[in-house]
């Protein structure tokens, strides 16, 4: 679909998918401040790597991508600082209270933070933002078994934490 | 037949072929039972997507829309996200602000008598006596409370009593032992990087000031160490900074440098 590609029409496209890129990141980062960090980093990232981005790969699984791999960096950098400086970031904690909705929404998003993170990865790409499993696997670097009884675990965890309504409205 | 709760999964994420399909289908309406878990899987998958559809409708903050165009832009009001940005923002501010009395000084050859000046000019406004002296190689030397906690306090026994707080120890890629201090307990106080030389606490950094206005987004979250004291961990850091045995064996040897 994507068959004349300028830069700008680059960019556009990867505007457009800011805020499924946002949403990505504020599953994995638990925190809508520290999301909006790795996506700027992210996008900065991007943006000096448009020339390794297939034309007939996926833009938001590339990008998908680059978000996860810059909270794994800043991750490691956090490990390295809070080693440096043994206090611990206070107030570093899950931010879910100020993504609160309404309250069954809620428990859906109080659910996911308390998944382990790669359950919460495979699930967030898979049942929020609707990759398929081979592209899902693709960004997380696994086998396509791997992704998918990460998957199935998480699914297992988050029913038991919503509990079994069957349907809800 | 049975159905593994993979299948079913796969079943209502639409991952499964036609063939894979059929036999999930002919399954349930011989088993009611499997028809219950797929509705199951169905609703929650439903009720996921319906939880995070409205973030999608968020206004997106001006920062991303310009980084995603490739507008170069400065970072926010929030802290820092990483020391890299942290420097970068002191490299593009330095030009900006500068300043008649610097805040600090890195020891080298040639800043050392500049940042003597600082620091002696520091302790001449009242915080007499001084913690340092000069050495014979012109260096700046810890002496007094500073040179004796350098030398016994560890990071993780601070002494309420002292004066001194050490925060991080570690092994410089020189091979000698290096530790961040503070004058006093106050997050704003003075602060400096010391490394063991022979037998002197040889001053490397030293932030004779407390970060004011706008430079507090240089104090990185967590820390109360300068972002100059940081920038010095962070290049002569060898490896990882010592736990607490690392420091207690360090001190056991006397912080005697290990020979490269």
């Amino acid at each position: 679909m994507n068959t004349s590609e300028t830069p700008q029409n680059v960019h556009e496209q990867i505007v457009t998918l800011l805020p499924r890129l946002r949403r990505f990141a504020r599953n994995l980062t638990r925190n809508p401040h520290d999301a909006d960090d790795v996506v700027q980093i992210a996008l900065e990232r991007a943006l000096t790597r448009l020339d390794q981005w297939h034309r007939d790969a996926r833009l938001d699984s590339w990008m998908f991508k680059i978000v996860r791999n810059a909270w794994i960096d800043e991750l490691r950098s956090r490990t390295r600082r809070d080693k440096i400086f043994l206090a611990a970031e206070a107030g570093d904690s899950v931010g879910t209270d100020s993504m609160a909705r309404e309250s069954d929404l809620m428990s859906v998003q109080s659910a996911m933070a308390r998944l382990p993170e790669d359950q919460r990865e495979a699930v967030s790409l898979v049942l929020v933002e609707g990759l398929p499993y081979r592209e899902a696997a693709e960004v997380l670097d696994v086998p396509i078994g791997t992704l998918t009884s990460r998957l199935a675990r998480g699914r297992e965890a988050l029913q038991a934490l919503l509990g079994t309504e069957g349907e809800t409205p | 037949m049975t159905i593994s709760d993979e299948t079913l999964m796969a079943y209502a994420d639409g991952e499964l072929d036609a063939a894979a399909r059929a036999a999930v289908e002919s399954a349930m309406r011989s088993d009611p039972q499997i028809e219950k878990r797929l509705i199951q899987h169905q609703a929650l998958r439903r009720r996921v997507q319906t939880a995070y559809s409205a973030e999608l409708s968020e206004a997106v903050p001006e920062r991303l829309l310009m980084a995603a165009r490739g507008v170069p832009s400065q970072p926010g009001g929030r802290n820092v996200v990483n020391l890299q940005e942290a420097r970068a923002a002191m490299e593009r501010s330095a030009p900006r602000a500068p300043s008649s009395r610097p805040r600090w000084q890195s020891v080298g050859a040639l800043a050392a008598s500049l940042m003597l000046g600082v620091a002696v000019g520091f302790f001449m406004w009242g915080r007499s006596p001084s913690p340092f002296v000069v050495g014979p190689g012109g260096a700046l030397v810890a002496r007094g409370p500073l040179a004796q906690a350098l030398s016994n306090q560890l990071a993780s026994e601070q002494s309420p009593s002292s004066s001194v707080r050490v925060e991080v120890s570690f092994l410089a890629k020189s091979g000698e032992y290096c530790r961040t201090f503070s004058l006093s307990a106050d997050e704003a106080s003075p602060s400096g990087l010391a490394c063991r030389h022979g037998d002197e606490w040889q001053v490397q950094t030293f932030a004779g000031e407390p970060a004011a206005g706008g430079s507090s987004d240089y104090r990185t979250a967590g820390s109360g160490l300068p972002a100059s004291i940081l920038k010095s961990v962070e290049g002569q850091i060898a490896g990882e900074p010592l736990d607490q045995a690392g420091e207690k064996a360090a001190r056991a040897r006397g912080w005697k440098s290990i020979a490269p």
